[in-house]
């Protein structure tokens, strides 16, 4: 038994002085979560170069790939063990869960040592601020917009290439706008797509797609709603917050959703679509509008080989009212709660090597140019990117990369952009993702039943919000 | 125990201890400590998956009051339900089908058991291509050649769980027609023999000779049947997100939920230990009744 525990104890030892061995170089280990896997060869180069240039620079520093996609199923147990990257990304849906579970850390102060804390654009920093604390930082920003698909719209007779460059035009040969300005127009126009597609063409294409799943249902209707002059969570006189999904805007939404479905019959029939399905949708021609968020316009290319000249971005129509708002957020990195303030110190200034950071320094546009011009390389559409920060010098250098990279045709997507500064809206202030959920729930009963009573929904629908959620608020 | 109690103790059993350590230890770190501490943070608040302040029954309470709660408890009973008339007898008249067989038995056999060789995702997708509600679905795209149709099949929140439960059959019967072929091939032909002499019928001979033997293997997979479509997660997941409007959610899918979607590992620990106190209560029903036939007969 001596002689078991004796060999026990030395192969203990053994181990542990092994594990010891990995920090012997002294340097800081950054895990970067957001590094690409290994398959996409060409950003991975990017990254490499991007590791290259900041280890010369900061030698204390050692960046550590950890290619991580995030998921909800795997970040948890991650997490649980400590293992997460200093650095990931995840998506807007997140961080109040992950704070929540003290899965990730507060950045404030790195941030304020770096100066970079003030030059993040304010509607950004409110959604990543949570009890007063900033806990990240934004990859990029997006507001959601009207894609449209050139090629069903010019099918059907909508659009056309009226001046003649070999690329269809959202304005006509007078200038006029030839896509939806308001909802009863995105409702005429989606059903006569619909039945020309099915009459000259025997096709099954639909005008229009409502999302009613993972919880993306309700983040675009709470956008649609707004427009129909709805507030979704309301503080009443004595500063109590009250949940206001039966509001008679969102009533009047759900109709439109209703009528749309039943009526007009312009929307899939799958009642269960999620954000991951409109970009199968518009690149496979199945529809031919759809709401998305600008940062994600290079998808339908990417993954369904969309010709990029086939796409146009525009604001989400205007509401009976005149009222019009582009929900927006942003796609954060965020910090592991077991990373050290040297640490988040190190991959926020990495964040400068990757051109996502307020630097306006050389290696940032050195770092912003490479980007580009990889995705260029790739074949995606290159846009403008709505600024997640501020400042003249840094907009200026923003401009003259993306001059040098747009691939598009902009007047297909001026509208979208040139409006986005005075609609932009970031989303209700309390439990948005269950808010979302219970909505998603709502749209999915209009869209499987032809006599659903939309105000009852929602008035049912909001007594379950306020009960199980609001009055948490008010505690 | 005293000392040389103790020791008299270690030399008759530390063999038999020493052989069942590694058993035991797996038992406790995979299966009995993780069980013991979902119920402990059942009663805490969650942060990750530790446990943070004392709530007692909050948790519970929480549950309770989730409307989607009792929409996932009736849907799970109505899985059972749909699982026992579509996917309880299917098993059961194919394996007579099987032994009755002269010709091609071992193809049918192959055949039958098929799907479930398919990974199951790999079925859930193919039978979610199949149900698609479009025009172009496969089978919507079938019927319209009869110019029926276009059916919107998942999406009718009383037609999903059949359908789900369809597909689970579809994967599922040919395992437990095996079972059932095994044991249909361990009755003597003695009896069969004797029951030919005796003149008995095609029909005769199933209700007095088949099934009497076969009564013992359908109570047993009976009772697994229930506890297994009881859990039913993955194929609601996939086909359906638990929608139109949570009409095919399962309890587990709602686990999921909590745990995942929601981040609140506390909350899905408590509904864990509600489906485990259900299916507790099942089979104990289940054995009392079981019992009381024995007793009886």
């Amino acid at each position: 038994m001596k002689k078991i525990m004796l060999l026990l104890t030395v192969l203990l030892s053994i181990f542990t002085l092994a594990a010891c061995g990995e920090e012997d170089d002294g340097r800081i280990e950054i895990t970067v979560g957001m590094w690409p896997q290994p398959y996409l060869s060409e950003d991975v180069e990017m990254f490499e170069e991007w590791k290259r240039l900041f280890e010369a620079d900061y030698p204390e520093y050692e960046i550590v790939p950890d290619p991580y996609t995030y998921s909800v199923d795997t970040f948890f147990p991650m997490a649980q063990s400590g293992t997460q990257p200093t650095i990931f990304q995840t998506w807007f849906t997140e961080p109040a869960k992950l704070i929540r579970n003290q899965f990730v850390r507060d950045i404030s102060d790195e941030m304020e040592e770096l100066g970079w804390y003030d030059k993040m654009d304010p509607y950004m920093k409110e959604t990543l601020t949570f009890d007063g604390e900033l806990y990240g930082v934004p990859r990029d920003a997006y507001g959601l917009g009207l894609v449209l698909n050139l090629n069903v719209l010019a099918e059907a007779g909508i659009v056309d290439d009226w001046d003649g460059d070999g690329v269809y035009d959202i304005h006509d040969a007078d200038g006029n706008p030839r896509y939806p300005t308001t909802f009863e127009e995105l409702a005429d126009m989606s059903e006569n797509i619909t039945n020309t597609m099915d009459q000259y063409y025997d096709r099954d294409v639909a005008g229009m797609m409502v999302l009613s799943s993972n919880n993306n249902g309700g983040w675009q209707f709470s956008n649609m709603a707004w427009n129909f002059g709805a507030e979704l969570q309301v503080q009443d006189s004595n500063g109590n917050w009250q949940a206001n999904l039966d509001d008679p805007g969102a009533v009047a939404t759900l109709e439109w959703i209703k009528e749309m479905r039943w009526e007009r019959e312009a929307l899939p029939e799958s009642s269960s679509l999620s954000y991951g399905d409109w970009y199968n949708y518009i690149g496979t021609d199945r529809v031919a509008m759809a709401i998305a968020g600008n940062d994600a316009l290079a998808l339908p290319v990417t993954n369904f080989g969309m010709d990029k000249d086939n796409l146009a971005f525009v604001p989400i129509p205007e509401g009976p009212g005149g009222e019009q708002y582009s929900l927006f957020g942003g796609t954060p990195y965020m910090f592991s709660s077991h990373a050290s303030d040297e640490q988040v110190l190190g991959a926020l200034r990495f964040l400068e090597y990757m051109g996502r950071s307020p630097e306006t320094t050389d290696i940032s546009e050195q770092s912003m140019t490479l980007g580009r011009r990889t995705a260029e390389a790739k074949g995606m559409p290159i846009l403008p990117e709505l600024n997640p920060w501020d400042g003249e010098e840094y907009e200026a250098m923003v401009n003259r990369v993306d001059q040098q990279f747009i691939n598009v045709n902009m007047d297909n997507f001026d509208p979208f952009y040139n409006s986005i500064e005075s609609i932009r809206k970031t989303e209700a202030p309390h439990y948005s993702q269950e808010m979302y959920e219970i909505l998603d729930s709502v749209i999915q009963q209009v869209l499987t039943n032809p006599d659903a009573n939309p105000s009852a929904l929602l008035s049912s629908a909001n007594n379950t919000f306020q009960t199980q959620y609001m009055n948490d608020v008010n505690d | 125990m005293n000392g040389s109690k103790l020791k008299r103790f270690l030399k008759k059993n530390l063999g038999g201890w020493l052989i069942m350590l590694p058993s035991i230890l797996l038992f406790i770190f995979f299966i009995w400590g993780p069980l013991l501490s979902n119920i402990s943070l059942s009663f805490f608040e969650s942060i990750g998956y530790d446990r943070g302040a004392f709530t007692g029954f909050e948790n519970y309470r929480e549950v309770f009051a989730d409307p989607v709660f009792s929409k996932a408890f009736f849907n799970t009973l109505k899985y059972t339900f749909w699982s026992l008339l579509l996917g309880f007898g299917i098993p059961i008249i194919l394996a007579l089908l099987l032994s009755e067989l002269v010709h091609a038995k071992g193809f049918f056999r192959s055949a039958i058991y098929f799907p479930n060789i398919i990974p199951g995702l790999a079925t859930i997708l193919l039978w979610t291509f199949l149900f698609d509600p479009s025009q172009g679905g496969v089978l919507n795209a079938i019927l319209d050649i009869f110019n029926l149709g276009p059916f919107p099949w998942l999406n009718d929140p009383d037609l999903a769980i059949p359908l789900i439960v369809l597909t689970m059959t579809w994967k599922g019967a040919g395992a437990t027609t095996l079972i059932y072929l095994a044991s249909l091939q361990n009755v003597s032909d003695v009896y069969y023999e004797a029951a030919r002499i005796d003149g008995a019928s095609l029909w005769q001979r199933i209700r007095h000779v088949t099934l009497p033997h076969l009564i013992p293997t359908v109570k047993t997979l009976f009772i697994l049947q229930i506890i297994m479509v009881f859990q039913v997660f993955y194929e609601p997941l996939v086909m359906t997100d638990g929608g139109p409007n949570n009409a095919s959610i399962s309890l587990l899918q709602l686990i999921y939920r909590y745990a995942f979607q929601q981040g609140n590992a506390a909350k899905a620990a408590a509904l864990g230990v509600l489906v485990a106190l259900m299916l507790f209560a099942l089979t104990f029903a289940y054995l009392k009744i079981t019992n009381r036939g024995k007793k009886t007969s």
